[in-house]
């Protein structure tokens, strides 16, 4: 009879830039209180169900691949979080946005509204009860970005730091700001759309198209 | 994502030591300096020591020598029309205000009064937070005469604060033991004790007068150059001593918060995901059949969010941990600040 393996593992964690970010501010904002799980590098095409050897084996190509360190930046990591359904679950949610790319001209405003597909049933679309998760990686490319209704508070300090809401609709209205274009004609960034109930994931291009009859408030003709 | 349970999360706070020098040697024996930097502007005032030729990949500064003197001998005036003014007394006036905080105050090693004496600061990063007390073994050697000094925190029973905090006297003895055959204190017979440890600043001061004594009042006739108005290098010949001594081991000591959180994934809890390579298509089929009843994944990062879902940090595992509805996974996530 052999022990039973009763070992706990210990792994390290490292800050992100907005781990970082909000305690370097001091504010109440760097307070852990919750915790997801995902599953970033697995290519779950390399499970071969099929293997000669047997059951055991066929998670070998994964199980013994080596593992990259944790990223600081908050946007490349926790990518495909892990989700709880159901045994005997079917399909998958998947997030429609209804758009593949965001595109706007200066100071102009959009709303975007995700809808999760297979959320309460399979080919059915809804949008999930508990919201979703809006990221933007520069927030200084918009003066207003706010989920839903909720007061917008858009702080930045001249560095691209990103920025999360949560709710049902984001609502945007692309940044006045002409210095920020220097001499280029568009700023991008990405948007990071999650599921907060399915943990199902979009990221999309956005680009903010200086416009050329702005200048700084005031319109030309 | 899940809300983490108060009792999942624990503060640890945990005192870590190590070794003072690279490569967490635990005794340096070569002591080494630049022949640029001890040259240059700044070697008027200390000379740095390294581990290796400085010309050496691997060479770090440990620590710097620095001479201090109260009427500015021993190097060569700033200024030949204003006399005392030099950089051993700048050195003096300035760990005079550091460590006293008195302009008025007097450096008492012991029960001596000194007027000069060699300063020791290690690098900050070598100490860390503090240097561990009982640990010091320094070797000065010249010619045939040897010292071997230590803290006193073994023997000294009041806690004594200066202005750069704790201080205790360098005496007579290896790694925290004192050696009494001199002085029942572990001082020289007539010139007080050896200097002050300043284990929260990381400077050891030198006595000079100690080190200047002869071998049979506890010193190792060091012969520390105080000439007017002339340049007596007197940080190279406590360099020369260290080398020939061959021994000088310090640890350091440093406070690490840490807190842990308890992950917890239960039976039923994270068999499925988003990732795109676990679906067939774009209408989130599963892409095995084995799947629906017996799904499979792969645990590979942990991220820690606020309440406003902002991801603080990120732990990774060291390779793929398999998630199914027979399996729990408990991990343990170390925070360090």
């Amino acid at each position: 009879m052999g022990y039973l393996n009763n070992s706990v593992i210990t792994i390290d964690a490292i800050l992100t830039k907005k781990g970082r970010e909000l305690l370097a501010s001091g504010q109440k904002g760097f307070e852990i209180t919750q915790f997801a799980l995902s599953d970033d590098e697995i290519d779950y095409t390399l499970y071969n169900p099929s293997h000669p050897s047997g059951s055991a084996y066929y998670g070998e190509a994964i199980e013994n691949m080596p593992l990259l360190e944790a990223f600081p930046d908050e946007n490349q990591v926790m990518k495909y979080k892990l989700a709880t359904f159901p045994k005997g679950t079917a399909v998958m949610a998947v997030l429609d946005l209804g758009q593949s790319s965001v595109n706007m001209l200066q100071v102009s405003k959009k709303s975007i509204t995700p809808q999760t597909l297979n959320y309460l049933g399979a080919g059915q679309t809804s949008a999930e009860t508990g919201g979703y998760i809006f990221t933007i990686s520069d927030v200084r490319l918009f003066s207003k970005f706010q989920a839903d209704s909720k007061p917008s508070d858009i702080q930045v300090y001249g560095t691209n730091v990103s920025k999360t809401v949560t709710g049902n609709t984001l609502n945007l209205q692309a940044t006045g700001v002409n210095t920020l274009f220097g001499s280029r004609t568009t700023l991008q960034t990405t948007l990071i759309v999650t599921g907060v109930d399915s943990g199902t994931r979009l990221q999309i291009p956005v680009t903010i198209r200086r416009s050329p009859l702005y200048n700084g408030g005031n319109e030309t003709t | 994502m899940e809300n983490l349970n108060p009792k999942d999360i624990v503060t640890s706070i945990d005192s870590v030591t190590s070794t003072v020098w690279s490569d967490n040697a635990p005794t340096l024996t070569h002591f080494y300096t630049s022949s640029v930097q001890v040259a240059g502007n700044s070697g008027r005032f200390y000379s740095s020591v390294y581990q290796t030729g400085s010309d050496e990949s691997n060479a770090a500064v440990q620590f710097d020598v620095a001479y201090c003197d109260e009427q500015g001998s021993g190097s060569v005036f700033y200024n030949a029309l204003v006399t005392g003014s030099s950089p051993s007394r700048t050195n003096y006036g300035q760990y005079r205000n550091l460590i006293i905080g008195d302009e008025y105050g007097s450096f008492v090693f012991g029960d001596y009064t000194g007027s000069y004496f060699y300063a020791i600061t290690i690098d900050r990063a070598r100490y860390k937070e503090k240097i561990m007390l009982g640990t010091m073994d320094l070797s000065i050697k010249k010619g045939a005469n040897v010292v071997k000094l230590t803290d006193n925190s073994s023997i000294q029973t009041t806690q004594v604060f200066k202005d750069a905090g704790r201080k205790y006297e360098l005496v007579s003895g290896s790694a925290g033991t004192v050696y009494t055959g001199k002085n029942d204190n572990g001082w020289t017979t007539s010139s007080g004790s050896y200097g002050w440890v300043l284990p929260d600043v990381g400077i050891i001061l030198l006595n000079g007068a100690a080190l200047d004594g002869s071998a049979a009042a506890g010193g190792v006739l060091l012969a520390t150059g105080r000439n007017s108005n002339q340049n007596d290098t007197g940080s190279k010949k406590l360099i020369d001593a260290l080398n020939t001594g061959d021994v000088f081991t310090l640890n350091s000591e440093e406070t690490l918060s840490s807190k842990y959180l308890f992950i917890r994934a239960r039976n039923k809890d994270y068999n499925y995901t988003s990732n795109p390579s676990f679906i067939s298509g774009s209408t989130g089929e599963i892409l095995y059949d084995s799947f629906i009843y017996n799904p499979k994944t792969y645990v590979t990062t942990v991220g820690m969010y606020n309440a406003d879902q902002e991801l603080l940090a990120v732990a990774k595992l060291s390779r793929p941990l398999l998630k199914d509805f027979s399996k729990e996974v408990l991990l343990r996530i170390k925070l360090d600040f």
